[in-house]
């Protein structure tokens, strides 16, 4: 019951803030599936009509044969094969004219420095007395990946994709330092605000005191995880992809960051209690929920660089797994829940032989 | 008044690093009674305190509340143990009856009729913001959370800091009528006509140091004299090696001392040299706690 009071009172303290940045994560979630569509037609930027030709890439020596085919034009007399070295082709770098059939093979030595130029080629159909002109497609012989995708060599063009960024890039972030917030603050300004005296004064032991404050911030971050996945739910279905992604794994995905978050919560009361300057115990959980990020950017650049992910609880988040259906690996929640906890019990012999400050 | 102590502390040691809080002390708090801790600024009430709490970890000691330990038992103790902080802060945003309900709470207790009645007496607003008021006002809702929840056995940290006269004065009346119905009180203080006014007994410290315990009655009882004299002549100290006599300080030809007992053989002596002037004064309380506060002072 005790544990139920101070809940309530801690909400009665904070509610304004805490309901803020339920506000906060409705809009980010919300705001970030509705760009979902024009994030996706980005990236599969066709070019104009290159569902119209075929291109085949063979090497050979000092340079690459591009084979091109394209679909027959009714009325079409010859073909004209424009090359250029972007899509616009405003100066074409080369022109084939009177081509007959419907096939073309195209030699383009490498670079200087042995790379394969990206090269763009479109044909046109020439047809009739007036040689009038029929755009046929266009097409490259490069694979057109976006910079996103190439640097995290992910596939962000589905839904999944795309909602793992937010996970990945906004949401460890954007929680994790608001959670390391409130749980400094809900230690350190006891302290401060020098209530420490009165509160432990009462019988309540100081692992009750921890545990409640401990529980108030869970129980926020869960909730806070919930809606998120409700709101998800409704964002997805509002762009229409709900059909490629069911509502549980939706919600499962946001769920299981709560882990990686319990740990946070965990090491921002140590910190509170250690330093018991709310300043101070910002600034260092901050640093750790910064440097676990850091890592996890690390780990994620180059596969020469995955040995770091174990470093980061990031790394036991695997909401990817959750987003696709995948088995989730009870191993790693396991280990979340496991280094809370060892936070939490060393906090609890330091807070229990720490002389309360006046 | 011989029960079993309320508060009993042991050879009780705290040491902040190298600084000296308190340095082995024994004092028992009988129940029933209302015991008054003096001493100047750092004498170590504060440290006492707290340390009795279990919101200080002690150096070295024993300390039983009820006969409980305060560490082992310390859940118990404080359910049964009223606390007024000497220093305090609160939830400024929240109004003054939702603090004192959750602090009710967190002691166990559901009746709030005794912080009502004590807000009334205290002529404090509970439906005010705790941020908004004044110091005064503040040190009222410390004094009626120490009490709410109808404890036993009430430890205050100078309890009167920033209330005025008459609010004291209602407050040393409340303070006899606990006494009345049987609450031990253990209270710090500054004030000594507070202490006199209300306390049975006195505990005095001095630099981490217990001075004396002593009833307020039999203190004054044993109070001394303040003799001064001023002689013709230069003065021999030696002349006041006499049992009884204290503080004896010699300024130039005039000699002040305090006392206690032997003033027959102290005029007789002083009576072989040429007197100029001579006043003899009995002491106030507030004299006597000053013998104790200044260095040398002793029982
Ligand atoms: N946290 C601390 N760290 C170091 N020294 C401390 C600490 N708290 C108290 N002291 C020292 O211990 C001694 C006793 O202090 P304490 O606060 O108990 O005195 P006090 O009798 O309550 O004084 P006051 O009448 O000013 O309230 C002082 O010398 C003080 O400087
Ligand atoms: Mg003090």
């Amino acid at each position: 019951m005790k544990i139920v009071k101070t809940m309530m009172m801690e909400l009665k303290n904070s509610w304004r803030g805490y309901g803020l940045f339920i506000l906060v994560v409705i809009l980010l979630i919300g705001g970030f599936t509705q760009a979902f569509p024009a994030f996706s037609e980005a990236f599969e930027d066709e070019l104009d009509g290159s569902e119209n030709i075929e291109v085949d890439v063979v090497e050979d020596g000092g340079g690459v044969i591009v084979r091109l085919s394209w679909v027959e034009i009714d009325d079409a007399e010859n073909y004209t094969l424009l090359v250029g070295a972007s899509p616009q082709m405003i100066v074409p770098i080369d022109r084939v004219d009177g081509i007959q059939e419907m096939h073309y093979e195209y030699y383009t030595p490498y670079d200087e420095d042995g790379s394969m130029p990206e090269t763009y080629f479109a044909v046109v159909a020439v047809s009739g007395e007036e040689r009038e002109n029929e755009f046929v497609g266009m097409e490259t012989n490069i694979d057109r990946r976006s910079p996103l995708e190439e640097l995290w060599g992910m596939d962000y063009g589905d839904i999944q994709g795309f909602i793992s960024v937010l996970w990945d890039m906004w949401w460890f972030l954007l929680i994790g330092l608001y959670v390391g917030y409130i749980s400094v603050n809900s230690v350190s300004k006891d302290f401060e605000e020098d209530r420490m005296d009165i509160l432990l004064s009462k019988p309540i032991s100081r692992k009750q005191y921890l545990l409640e404050k401990f529980s108030l911030v869970a129980g926020y971050t869960l909730f806070l995880m919930i809606i998120a996945g409700l709101v998800l739910i409704g964002s997805v279905y509002s762009v229409g992809e709900l059909g490629n992604v069911t509502s549980s794994a939706l919600v499962l995905s946001a769920v299981l960051s709560w882990p990686v978050f319990l740990v946070i919560i965990a090491f921002s009361i140590l910190a509170a209690v250690y330093l018991e300057d709310s300043k101070k115990a910002m600034g260092l959980s901050f640093i750790f929920i910064l440097v676990e990020f850091g890592i996890h950017l690390v780990g994620d650049i180059s596969d020469s660089l995955k040995h770091v992910r174990p470093y980061t609880i990031i790394s036991y988040w695997d909401h990817e797994a959750a987003l696709y259906g995948e088995a989730i690996s009870l191993v790693d929640v396991g280990f979340l829940i496991v280094i809370a906890v060892v936070i939490f019990v060393v906090t609890l012999k330091l807070f229990e032989r720490k002389d309360i400050p006046t | 008044m011989k029960k079993k102590p309320v508060l009993k502390i042991r050879n009780l040691t705290k040491l902040y690093g190298d600084i000296v809080g308190i340095k082995n002390l024994d004092l028992d708090v009988y129940p029933g009674e209302i015991m008054g801790f003096l001493g100047p600024n750092g004498a170590g009430k504060t440290t006492t305190i707290r340390a009795c709490l279990g919101l200080l970890q002690k150096t070295e000691g024993d300390v039983k509340i009820f006969g409980l330990d305060s560490h082992e038992d310390s859940i118990e103790i404080r359910k049964r143990t009223g606390y007024l902080p000497g220093d305090f802060g609160l939830y400024d945003d929240l109004k003054v009856k939702t603090i004192l309900k959750y602090l009710l709470s967190q002691s166990g207790v559901s009746d709030e009729s005794k912080m009502r009645e004590l807000s009334e007496r205290l002529e404090l607003d509970l439906d005010r913001k705790y941020g908004n008021l004044s110091k005064g006002n503040r040190q009222k809702v410390g004094i009626v959370q120490a009490f709410m929840a109808d404890q036993d056995f009430i430890i205050l940290d100078e309890p009167t800091g920033g209330l005025d006269p008459l609010m004291q004065q209602k407050f040393y009346q409340f303070l006899k009528e606990e006494k009345e119905k049987g609450k031990t009180i253990f209270m710090s203080s500054h004030i000594l006509a507070e202490v006199e006014e209300v306390c049975d007994r006195v505990a005095i410290i001095r630099k981490g140091k217990l001075q004396v315990v002593e009833d307020i009655g039999s203190l004054k009882e044993k109070m001394g004299k303040k003799l001064v004299v001023e002689f013709d002549d230069g003065v021999d100290p030696s002349m006041f090696d006499l049992d009884g006599v204290q503080d004896v300080q010699i300024d130039g030809r005039i000699a002040t001392m305090i006392v206690t007992s032997n003033l027959d053989e102290v005029i007789k002596r002083i009576s072989k040299n040429d007197i100029v002037n001579m006043s003899l004064e009995t002491f106030s309380l507030d004299q006597l706690f000053l013998t104790y506060y200044r260095e040398g002072g002793s029982g």
